[in-house]
């Protein structure tokens, strides 16, 4: 039976004396306490905290901080943490077993935090009192301003007023209420702070997702589609650009590294809305990109598996694997640092710059470019269905005897199937799509964990040898990794065996139905 | 939620001193907390300035005609809520014999408040009586002000024996001393002998200090008009830490 607070927009030529005064009047007020307050929000680049709902705020304490992780509805308290003096960036970094943890796991994963907004607080609080003089509600008048964090000028966020109920008390409350809308007609406030004072710097929460979310139109002529298409891919690419060079964490690479990738297929898979000269110019620029990035995320995605592989193994023989987890920290930064200098030559600045102004100059068709100008619902239909039949056929023949070879090409169309879709969803009703994507995704994992298993126990023996080349490596060490490649293989086998059941899903009578439909309806009909 | 019920067979020896003191350093460290004053002279209900009277009295609450939830009360203080006391209190012991199992009675009503509180601390009047049994049946602790005086350790022998006559075992029992005046002569004698006998005896003492019997004045816990440094909130503070271990 708890009231809810009620909050009201403070407009800043209304002084809080005024409406003080006003209100003593009518009920004793008790001393006003005056507080300062300080604090950093801190999410993941992506906003994950905020997207599941939850506000992490950090207050330095001397040389201490303060964590205070809260929800973004009713501002509870769902765990709070003093740190050292040095700020928790990885869930790793937060004490094992502590509740914080527990919170953050499996929100943020391998996400770093990072300071998002730092807002500066006057908050002004009077007791109402009762005749025993004990406090029955409370009012708050609240000042904020708010900056980048660490730098800037801070700029104001709107006032706001604040009435807080007391458990027990709720007469109480109506009447303060009452007396206070008597007085002033302020207009409700139900903004949380944070928005606000992401508002006020000119940003919002939320403002970064690696998902695709594009809305086209049926008719739009598919060169100005793809053209979107591109131009999002490439700010996503460079949104990630910064992060990925300080390594912040291993995200930023990865989601550049996708956006890479559905650029590539863009490009090479929306056939004709270019004209052939500039995707043979383009197209091996962009796999260039993949090329200067793929080693670093290599080394990333073994240190991110690397408890799992350690807990893989017989616990006794768990400490074995440890030069193996030295290599790996000392190659991602190699790999990292001559990645960094591509990134920053001028090949790759020109690269993107070359690349935007060819997506944002005007020219539309061209005899090189036969599908510039037809509308994207029929491009999309077409190459959708196209792939689809190439993912089917290509799938059916695949048996037990088959070379994984096999398998892998079947998986670069399917995930070009795959891109294609979620291109275009908007163009179709969700309820068509979203059991294909479902079904697609499945016979995706599938295929595409069988490829990585094979990589990854590739890799590993190409890193054993590699250590060997390298110096000393314990034998120990080798017959550690020589278990786990064996662990891998083994599994890679297993989900072979899958296989039949995904695929026997995705090619199914209904789901081909459904594609048939979907794609090739409109296509067989014009 | 843990239980702890603050009480003594003697009455004055500092029970509802230490039950607002410790309830508002729970709530502090942001424990959500509520106190219960089940005396019916109401003093810890005095010091947070609340009505003592609950709707319906202690009659249609113990028949769970009422919620819990409806009665509680906040206090000035972030994280601490009263359940006040009620004059019908007085005739609890009547009320609770009527009921069906009538030593279980209490322990019953709590459950609707488990979820909702970390720490429940129950502030006990003196005596003996059905109402303390079902505190003790209820409470996970029993936290016992003892002034160190020869005459205490008795009483405190007698709730030793009545816990274990009646099979009471699942409540921890906490003395601790009260009041302590170290100038007197017994206080020493009794700080010496008692831990000997008594190994659940709690290593931190209350001392007698004019400040907390200001808490009547102020109408407040120690905390609200106290230099932190002072000896009786160290005091106070350190009783706490040990409570909170060993419960
Ligand atoms: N450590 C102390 N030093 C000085 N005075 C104290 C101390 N503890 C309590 N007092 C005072 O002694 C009186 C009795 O204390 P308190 O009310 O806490 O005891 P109680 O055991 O709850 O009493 P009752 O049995 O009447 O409920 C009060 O006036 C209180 O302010
Ligand atoms: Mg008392």
């Amino acid at each position: 039976m708890n009231t809810q607070n009620r909050q009201f927009q403070l407009p800043a030529e209304l002084e809080a004396q005024t409406i003080i005064e006003r209100i003593s009047a009518q009920l004793p007020l008790g001393k006003r306490i005056e507080e300062r307050d300080l604090l950093t929000y801190y999410d993941s680049f992506d906003w994950r905290l905020f997207g599941s709902g939850m506000e992490l705020i950090v207050r330095r304490q001397g040389r201490k901080r303060t964590l205070q992780l809260r929800s973004q509805n009713d501002g509870g308290l769902i765990e709070s943490l003093t740190a050292g003096t040095r700020m928790p960036v990885f869930c790793r970094d937060l004490p094992a077993g502590g509740g914080m943890r527990r919170a953050l796991d499996g929100v943020l994963q391998m996400r770093a935090l990072m300071p998002q907004v730092e807002l500066r607080s006057r908050i002004t609080t009077l007791p109402v009192l009762d005749d025993e003089e004990k406090t029955v509600a409370r009012i708050a008048f609240e000042r904020h301003a708010a900056r980048e964090p660490g730098k800037g000028k801070f700029r104001d966020v709107p006032g706001r007023l604040l009435l807080l109920p007391i458990r027990g008390y709720e007469e109480s409350f109506e009447r303060l209420i009452g007396i206070l809308l008597e007085a002033y007609a302020l207009p409700p406030g139900n903004e949380g702070l944070l928005a606000a004072a992401l508002a006020a710097i000119g940003r919002i929460a939320g403002g970064y997702s690696s998902k695709l979310d594009f809305s086209f139109q049926p008719e739009q002529p598919a060169a100005s589609v793809a053209r979107e298409i591109q131009l999002q891919l490439l700010a996503t690419l460079e949104l990630n650009l910064d992060g990925t060079k300080a390594n912040l964490d291993s995200e930023f690479l990865h989601d550049l590294r996708v956006a890479v990738r559905r650029a590539r297929s863009a490009l090479t898979q929306i056939k004709g809305v270019f004209p052939a000269t500039d995707v043979e110019r383009f197209k091996p620029e962009l796999a260039w990109i993949g090329q200067i990035t793929g080693e670093s995320r290599d080394m990333d995605v073994y240190l991110l598996d690397y408890d799992r592989y350690r807990t893989s193994l017989p616990q006794r023989l768990r400490p074995d694997l440890d030069p193996l987890h030295d290599f790996l920290q000392a190659h991602q930064k190699s790999a990292y640092r001559k990645m960094v200098r591509q990134l920053n030559s001028e090949r790759f600045r020109r690269l993107l710059a070359d690349w935007r102004d060819y997506l944002q100059s005007t020219s539309t068709g061209s005899d090189d470019a036969p599908a510039a100008l037809a509308s994207i619902a029929q491009v999309a239909n077409k190459r959708i269905y196209r792939i689809y039949k190439r993912v089917l056929a290509e799938g059916s023949l695949i048996n037990a005897d088959s070379p994984a070879e096999a398998l892998h090409e079947l998986r670069k169309n399917c995930k070009k199937l795959r891109y294609l879709i979620e291109f275009f969803q908007s163009l179709y009703p969700k309820s068509d799509v979203q059991p294909m994507i479902r079904a697609m995704k499945q016979l995706l994992d599938n295929l595409g964990l069988f490829q990585d298993l094979e990589v990854q126990a590739e890799k590993l023996r190409h890193f054993a040898h590699q250590m060997v080349a390298e110096g000393e490596v314990p034998v120990d060490t080798l017959l550690a990794m020589g278990m786990l490649v064996d662990g891998l293989l083994r599994r890679q086998a297993e989900v072979r065996l899958d296989f039949g059941s995904s695929f026997a899903e995705f090619s199914g009578s209904e789901n081909r139905k459904a594609f048939k439909a979907l794609f090739a309806g409109k296509t067989e009909a014009a | 939620m843990k239980i702890i019920g603050v009480y003594n067979i003697k009455g004055g020896v500092g029970k509802t001193a230490a039950a607002v003191n410790l309830a508002h350093l729970a709530a502090r460290a942001g424990r959500r907390t509520l106190i219960w004053d089940l005396d019916p002279q109401a003093a810890a209900t005095f010091y947070f300035r609340v009505k003592p009277r609950i709707k319906g009295g202690s009659r249609k609450l113990l028949r769970g005609q009422r919620d819990l939830d409806r009665l509680i009360k906040g206090t000035d203080y972030a994280n601490l809520d009263l359940l006040p006391a009620d004059f019908s209190y007085r005739n609890m012991d009547l009320q609770l014999s009527a009921a069906k199992r009538p030593g279980l009675q209490l322990q019953r009503l709590l459950r609707q408040l488990s979820a909702e509180f970390d720490y429940l601390f129950l502030d006990c009047p003196p005596s003996i009586s059905l109402l303390s049994e079902n505190v003790f049946r209820a409470a996970d602790a029993l936290l016992i002000p003892t002034i160190p005086t020869t005459l205490s350790v008795r009483t405190y022998e007698q709730l030793q024996r009545f816990i274990q006559d009646n099979g009471i075992d699942g409540v921890k029992r906490l003395p601790f001393f009260s009041m302590v005046d170290r100038r007197k002569r017994m206080h020493l004698d009794i700080l010496e002998t008692m831990p000997k006998k008594f190994p659940e005896l709690l290593a931190t003492e209350i001392p007698y200090a004019a400040e907390i019997e200001q808490m009547g004045i102020y109408r407040q816990p120690l905390f609200g008009y106290v230099a932190s440094g002072s000896g009786a909130a160290s005091a106070y503070r350190a009783l706490w830490q040990e409570v909170r271990r060993v419960i």
